[in-house]
């Protein structure tokens, strides 16, 4: 660990701080879509919002996808990411994908529009639509959460090495995909059951948590490595990342929303422009923690002082 | 069976460079692509100033987060301990990138092969043979000069450094240079707190 206060050094032959540039704006884009998606999903198949279902699944199976493969250098061996689920983050989330596309595909197809009625309805019918009703619904939750961790496992890069950032992952899916149901389909997430809030609630609820959770991460690494710290610095400080982090990601991202959820009369124009808000936000806290992303200098020989 | 690595004798780096050259000429690296690379380490204030040189490259960890991550099983370690590449399953993901502490991977971005070392498109024959074991879109890094290892040859960049400040070999032979450079002079690991066990050392 780094005890003298070194610099960023970009690409300079120089000891110091080092922007990781290998993930970058596609894998962003790719991580955000399958976040939004699968939270989408899971909240249409919470609250019975068919259009919320079908939208997730797409997002994820398509756009994901898109970008995935517009980051990967060698698109035609995809298939091979996922022989590694034992040690690989990236092989977990790849299957996670498959099973959710399908099962998701199937329990659209089976309950959402009816097809295991017309197929008679039988107990094996009936039995593949509750199973692909829970296994969606398992590897939806897979997918939101699985983006987290595939960042947090990266020790070398301090800020992302955090317990919080799956957390994160959950939250910011779940957020953007209540909010991007209620814009869908005002009418099917209007009212709760007996164990949810309404969609609207749970937003605002979705709101607060996920906020909680940013600047408790933001505050972990702060108290960190020196590594970390020096991330947080660029979030928050220095350089052209601190107008972005609190103009968009604080408060268009987060402020904005509560306050029109908050003070609005519900309709769908609040909706969509809280579903923009959110997604805009959230996008940009995807980008950033990306950007941000230091390698700790490899290690030191000047004299101690 | 050996457990190859090496050793960084600071005191003898000058930070001529000429380790990162032989390794670009043996590996034909393309514009932009480095194995290894000599840093600098500026510090004190004049007239008490001073400056060191921190060779770096693959430190071909023992538990390495970059095999850990590999989706595609590309990335292994032989039995002699070095990490290997297999281009052949790379999928050009990254992870192994984002993971190595050191930032010692690279991905070959397929326009590195186009634009050629002078920028025009054109590639000079030296490039046009040494590119050919290369695919482009899938990251690289140092493998010790593997085929000159197999051969019962140091890396190249062992042998261009004219000042011996590179020392390599067995690390599980106590009477192996390398191996006695750590014992009597206390070789440092880079970043042992990331608990990767580099087989690559520091001397000072």
């Amino acid at each position: 660990m780094a005890t003298r206060d070194f610099p960023i050094v970009g690409d300079s032959l120089v000891l110091g701080y080092r922007f990781q540039r290998h993930w970058d704006n596609s894998m962003a884009t790719a991580f955000f879509f399958g976040e939004l998606g699968a939270g989408l999903f899971l909240i249409g198949a919470l609250y019975g919002s068919l259009i919320s279902m079908i939208f997730g699944v797409s997002i994820t199976a398509i756009l994901k996808t898109y970008f995935h493969m517009a980051h990967m250098g060698v698109p035609g061996r995809a298939w091979r990411a996922m022989i590694r689920p034992d040690r690989s983050w990236i092989s977990r989330g790849f299957i996670s994908i498959v099973v959710f596309t399908g099962a998701a595909l199937l329990n659209i197809l089976l309950n959402g529009f009816g097809l295991a009625e017309t197929l008679g309805g039988g107990a094996v019918v009936s039995a593949i639509a509750w199973l692909m009703k829970v296994l969606s619904i398992m590897a939806a939750l897979f997918v939101m959460t699985y983006h987290g961790f595939a960042i947090a496992d990266s020790s070398s890069i301090s800020f992302w090495n955090t317990g919080l950032m799956p957390v994160s992952s959950v939250a910011y899916s779940a957020l953007s995909g209540v909010v991007l149901a209620l814009s869908l389909d005002p009418a099917a997430t209007a009212a709760g059951t007996f164990l949810l809030p309404s969609a609207h609630g749970a937003a605002l609820i979705l709101l607060v948590v996920t906020t909680i959770v940013l600047l408790a991460m933001i505050n972990a690494a702060n108290r960190g490595s020196p590594g970390a710290r020096k991330s947080v610095r660029l979030l928050l400080k220095d350089g052209p990342y601190a107008a972005w982090f609190f103009g968009i990601v604080m408060a268009v991202g987060l402020l904005l929303p509560f306050v029109l959820l908050v003070l609005s009369e519900p309709n769908r124009l609040v909706y969509l422009v809280t579903a923009a808000a959110i997604l805009a936000g959230y996008f940009s806290f995807r980008v950033l923690v990306f950007k941000i992303g230091l390698y700790d200098p490899i290690i030191s020989f000047a004299p101690e002082t | 069976m050996a457990r190859m690595g090496m050793v960084f004798d600071i005191r003898r780096c000058i930070g001529c460079n000429a380790c990162v050259v032989g390794c670009k000429q043996e590996n034909s690296l393309p514009d932009g692509v480095f194995f290894t690379r000599t840093l600098s380490e500026d510090y004190g204030v004049y007239p008490n100033a001073g400056r060191v040189y921190i060779p770096t490259l693959c430190n071909h960890c023992e538990d390495a987060p970059c095999e850990k991550v590999c989706p595609s099983g590309a990335t292994y370690t032989r039995e002699d301990g070095i990490v290997m590449v297999d281009d052949n399953k790379c999928i050009g993901c990254n992870s192994c990138a984002v993971a190595c502490p050191y930032d010692q991977r690279t991905a070959l971005g397929k326009d590195l092969f186009e634009k050629g070392l002078f920028g025009e498109g054109e590639l000079t024959a030296f490039e046009e043979q040494g590119y050919t074991r290369f695919t482009p879109g899938t990251v690289t890094k140092c493998d010790f000069c593997s085929e000159r290892v197999d051969a019962g040859l140091d890396p190249a960049c062992v042998v261009t450094c004219p000042t011996d400040a590179r020392i390599f070999g067995d690390l599980d032979d106590p009477e192996s240079k390398p191996a006695k450079l750590i014992k009597e002079r206390g070789g440092r690991p880079p970043m042992p707190e990331k608990n990767t066990k580099p087989k690559v050392y520091y001397v000072t």
